[in-house]
């Protein structure tokens, strides 16, 4: 388990510099039980509404902020995976991405208007208001599709790389980046003519972005590296590395872009990473294998979906700043501590396998899901 | 070995899915209602635990394959 120190320190004194008198750094708010598989949440703050895209349900359970409780569920195509939404229109997207298509969900009558066809695959999308265009990363076909978020029309299809999905857009730069997760790479284009300006090679699993365009820098996760890379816009460099806890795979930016959010698959937990400096000042303990997160412009709130817990979490960062005590790991308390005797189903063969016919070996098991 | 946990649905044919995916061959075990997992405070995947041949647990966690590595060097009193 992972855990934030808490000593005192005069430097930091509890109740001046947090934003409430409280000893913990982070507070939870609610665990909400929505589909199977949630991976993307949107949230429509007119409404008070989070839609939680759960992939393998195939549908979008949409939840109400102040209640906490489910409203309803929306079928979409197979997969959703990755969702938005535009308040312009009112528009809510979701990326099925079994069906390669983009569904479209009028927020308003909580009904699905259209579907739109897509890439192989489309596995990430984000929207941009100031360009009124969606951005879809398809995984399969290596593509990035563009989509004009009032027509509806498909404006382009940019080759990206094998893997693509994620995708960030600096409106001051004028550049959509396209991040591809079998290719560990970027890709950088235009935004205007969709021309290809650069290209990047990243960790191994890159797989969500998050940009900061004063600073004039990008965030990019590399799940299976266990990384965050700091990306330099203006020269397309990686200038740092930051480890995150395990497996991260989601990254949001917080409003005051003093700090970003990584999802950490592997531990259950919220990395609160400084922009500034890249340390990690805290880790906020969410449901299991947490993935897709963002915050709640109306109170700051981080809204995280467990894909493992199949629920939506809330909770809050009550860091004001860069605690004085790094994140430190403290070991497992199992380790040194004997194996608890299991008895499990082997998948190939149907029988019932115990502890005892590994014993007097050494081994490793390795807990994994197939989502 | 694998553990499979957190399908949400009968894990068999996801797992089958997984498996071709990824070339999977090795031995896998099914734990549908997180028993195991759940009895060693698993919070996420992948989660690796490195066990001895008496049976004690000597690592926990090592997602990233240099933690892995590590944890195995180890356990092998490299």
């Amino acid at each position: 388990m992972v855990v934030t120190s808490e000593r005192d320190d005069p430097a930091f004194p509890v109740g001046a510099a947090c934003r409430i008198d409280s000893r913990s750094p982070w507070r939870e708010i609610a665990e909400i039980p929505v589909g199977l598989d949630p991976e993307g949440i949107a949230v429509d703050n007119l409404r008070r509404r989070a839609f939680v895209a759960c992939s393998r349900s195939d549908f979008v359970s949409v939840v109400d902020l102040e209640t906490h409780e489910v409203i309803t569920e929306i079928a979409t195509g197979s997969e959703p995976i990755d969702i938005g939404l535009d308040e312009e229109t009112g528009r809510v997207f979701s990326a099925d991405a079994h069906s390669d298509q983009v569904t479209i969900i009028d927020s308003a009558t909580l009904e699905v208007e259209t579907a739109l066809p897509v890439g192989g695959y489309p596995s990430g999308l984000t929207h941009v208001p100031e360009f009124r265009r969606l951005y879809v990363g398809n995984s399969l076909g290596s593509t990035m599709s563009v989509i004009d978020l009032d027509t509806l029309e498909t404006v382009a299809t940019v080759d990206a790389e094998p893997g693509a999905g994620a995708i960030g857009v600096d409106p001051t730069r004028r550049l959509a980046i396209c991040v591809n997760f079998v290719a560990a790479s970027a890709n950088f284009y235009d935004a205007d003519s969709f021309e290809e300006v650069g290209r990047l090679e990243l960790g191994v699993g890159t797989c969500a972005i998050g940009i900061v365009p004063e600073r004039g820098e990008a965030f990019i996760v590399n799940s299976i590296a266990g990384t965050v890379s700091r990306v330099n816009l203006d020269a397309i460099e990686v200038v740092e590395e930051i480890r995150t806890g395990q497996a991260p795979v989601g990254l949001t930016v917080a409003p005051a872009h003093d700090r970003v959010y990584v999802t950490n698959r592997g531990a259950g937990s919220v990395s609160v990473l400084g922009v500034a400096d890249g340390v990690e000042w805290s880790q906020i303990p969410v449901g299991h294998g947490p993935g897709g997160v963002v915050v709640d412009p109306h109170d700051g709130r981080i809204l995280v979906a467990n894909a493992g817990s199949q629920t939506m979490s809330i909770v809050e960062d009550l860091l004001a700043a860069r605690p004085p005590a790094p994140v430190f790991e403290q070991p497992s308390t199992f380790i040194g501590g004997k194996l608890p005797a299991f008895a499990l189903e082997d998948y190939w063969t149907g029988e019932r396998k115990t502890n005892h016919d590994w014993a007097e070996k050494k081994y490793i098991l390795n807990f994994f899901a197939s989502w | 070995m694998l553990v499979d946990i957190w399908e949400g649905t009968e894990p068999r044919p996801e797992v089958e899915r997984f498996c071709e995916m990824w070339g999977i061959k090795g031995p896998i075990l099914l734990d549908p209602g997180a028993e195991l997992a759940g009895a060693l405070g698993v919070r996420g995947v992948p989660t690796n635990v490195v066990v001895d041949s008496d049976g004690t647990i000597r690592a926990f966690g090592a997602a990233r394959l240099d933690e892995l590595e590590q944890a195995i060097d180890h356990l092998y009193g490299r």
